[in-house]
């Protein structure tokens, strides 16, 4: 049995504006998203912000009612058998809320072992054990507040596995964490994988869905535009080279004469301050490099790396440069 | 529903009231709600009533802890969902399998039991400021009268919160909502001063039928078969409130579900 299946589901939002002459107006989060999660395994689901990922992950942790489709978690129907869902599932939203601030690490999952349903003489062997396995032993008398994010996101995972559900959702969870601790998280991830826990994963780190993930399905607009392992989304990019040029301030008319450019599959331009890196997709490798140069004659340009493709350029080619 | 669901749910409602009080030990709003504002209305009728003698008093004194009551659950555990709802901790209390409704008892539970204190105050500002000797006429009633009036409010609350739950802008009405309890349910004066046609909506509410229990056993010659009489009727609409509350958490979360208002995405 899969531990997840989605079938044709959708989302739409309804906003509405004006109190006398009320106008409304509709926005499609997911539009038609199939697939199956297989026990065990441990799913990335990745695209660019506004896709529809945390939709498509809040209607599976019954915390929205999908407008049609069906979706089961364990062979229980999201809508109809919320409650048996909840029993089996746990999830976290990625940043610092969610938590009691005002309460001690301690005291946030003793409350939410109640809430779960945890006996008190288990919980009071599991809180310990957890907070340990998450590195916050010896931290969990202090109020949250004083905690840092990543202890904060640490004590979100501690929170999730209370109840020990077999399946968790975690969205987005290393977003805002350091370096260290968005390693530290992931090798939290890797463990619960030997659990055999069943992972829904989204993020908008490459690296780490490439790392983790058994499986990846790209997200754009509302629609799974690819499903496949790393290797295999990667594959879409087999025949690409990635000409990386670090550049600054580098003009919207210049960046259209380098994507009319024949051999120029795609650009993406990621932006950090001032600087800029752009991410040239082509067949032509190495010897796109001189008329990448002459075209961007006149622009102040850093280093100039050619590489082999990676997720990240897979994703880039499948959702067409949007980040 | 079986015993050990029912004891579970028992323990998750205490360990939700103690987490509730440990919070709102913190916030000064909510010290402002329980001891200042009691304290101010208590001073203020005591003072207008002055020289009327310690019937009065203790009228007043019983009327002013059940304002604080009231303004407790309104506000305090009104917003406490609100509150939940900007900490984004609302979407995992919906999404634990305990029953939502069992969290709120357990909230409103926390709250009134803090708002005891408005009563208490009460009695030290008569009794202290304005030197009244008080007694209580029925003690063991009074009592009795006093844990019945906790539950009613919990259960009163039970139907406020899932309007609560449905949408962050009810928060808007709470003000208009304060103040026609305190009239409709007779906290600080006799319902029979206002017109006839408000009366059956005093007689719904499980406040008004513990105003009047509360008054009876604190007011010498009140018949006991009036204060047993309240307290009959309070239970009974204690016991409506949750059946209605039962169907409104269950029509509310679906339809926050639906309309995506549990997060503030």
């Amino acid at each position: 049995m899969n531990a997840i299946e989605i079938n044709h589901l959708r989302r739409v939002y309804k906003t509405h504006t004006g109190v006398i002459k009320r106008t409304s107006k509709e926005v499609i989060a997911v539009e038609d998203i199939s697939f199956a999660i297989e026990e065990g395994e441990l799913f990335g689901l990745l695209g660019p912000n506004g896709a529809g990922k945390t939709t498509t992950v809040k209607m599976l942790t019954t915390l929205l009612i999908p407008t049609s489709g069906t979706a089961t978690v364990k062979g229980f129907d999201v809508v109809k058998q919320a409650d048996e869902v909840r029993k089996r599932i746990g999830f976290i939203f990625g940043g610092e809320r969610g938590l009691y601030w005002r309460l001690s690490g301690i005291d946030n999952l003793r409350y939410f072992a109640s809430l779960y349903g945890v006996d008190p003489e288990v919980s009071k062997k599991r809180i310990p054990y957890l907070l340990d396995m998450v590195g916050l032993n010896g931290r969990g008398d202090e109020n949250v507040g004083g905690y840092s994010r990543g202890m904060k996101q640490r004590l979100h995972v501690a929170r999730t596995l209370l109840h020990d559900p077999d399946i968790l959702f975690l969205d987005e969870p290393t977003i805002g964490l350091d370096p260290v601790g968005a390693r530290d998280f992931r090798n939290v991830i890797l463990n619960l994988q030997s659990e055999k826990k069943t992972i829904l994963l989204t993020t908008h780190y490459m690296f780490e869905a490439d790392a983790l993930c058994d499986r990846i399905a790209v997200i754009n607009h509302g629609r799974i535009i690819a499903l496949d392992t790393p290797g295999g989304l990667k594959q879409h990019v087999a025949d690409l080279s990635v000409v990386e040029v670090e550049t600054f301030g580098v003009p919207e008319s210049v960046l259209e004469k380098l994507r009319a450019l024949s051999f120029v599959d795609s650009l993406a331009v990621e932006n950090n301050e001032q600087k800029q890196m752009l991410l040239v997709q082509t067949r032509r490798g190495a010897e796109a490099v001189p008329d990448l140069m002459s075209t961007l004659d006149g622009q102040r340009l850093g280093r100039v790396v050619v590489r082999e493709p990676t997720l990240e350029d897979a994703y880039i080619r499948l959702v067409g440069g949007e980040a | 529903m079986n015993f050990r669901i029912l004891l579970k749910y028992w323990r998750t409602i205490l360990v939700v009231a103690e987490m509730t009080i440990r919070q709102q030990l913190m916030d000064g709003f909510i010290i402002f709600t329980i001891l200042f504002q009691p304290i101010i209305i208590a001073a203020l009728a005591l003072w207008m009533l002055k020289g009327k003698g310690p019937d009065y008093a203790i009228f007043v004194v019983v009327g002013s802890g059940l304002t604080g009551l009231w303004s407790s659950l309104l506000f305090i555990s009104g917003n406490s969902i609100n509150i939940e709802r900007w900490i984004g901790t609302l979407e995992s209390l919906v999404a634990v399998p305990t029953p939502f409704e069992v969290i709120v008892f357990g909230k409103n539970l926390a709250n009134v039991f803090q708002s005891l204190l408005s009563m208490i105050l009460g009695y030290i500002v008569a009794a202290w400021l304005f030197g009244y000797s008080l007694s209580i006429v029925q003690p063991l009633w009074f009592v009795i009268s006093l844990a019945l009036t906790i539950f009613g409010f919990i259960c009163f609350g039970l139907v406020i919160a899932p309007i609560f739950v449905m949408s962050p802008a009810v928060q808007q009405w709470q003000n208009g909502m304060e103040f026609p309890v305190y009239v409709l349910c007779g906290f600080l004066f006799p319902i029979a001063l206002l017109p006839n046609w408000t009366t059956p909506i005093s007689y719904i509410l499980p406040p008004y039928w513990a105003a009047v229990a509360l008054h009876g056993t604190t007011t010498a010659g009140t018949p006991l078969n009036q204060t047993l009489f309240a307290l009959g009727m309070l239970v009974l609409f204690s016991v409506i409130d949750i059946l209605i509350s039962s169907r409104l958490f269950k029509v509310m979360l679906f339809k926050a579900r639906a309309d995506a208002t549990l997060g503030l995405e």
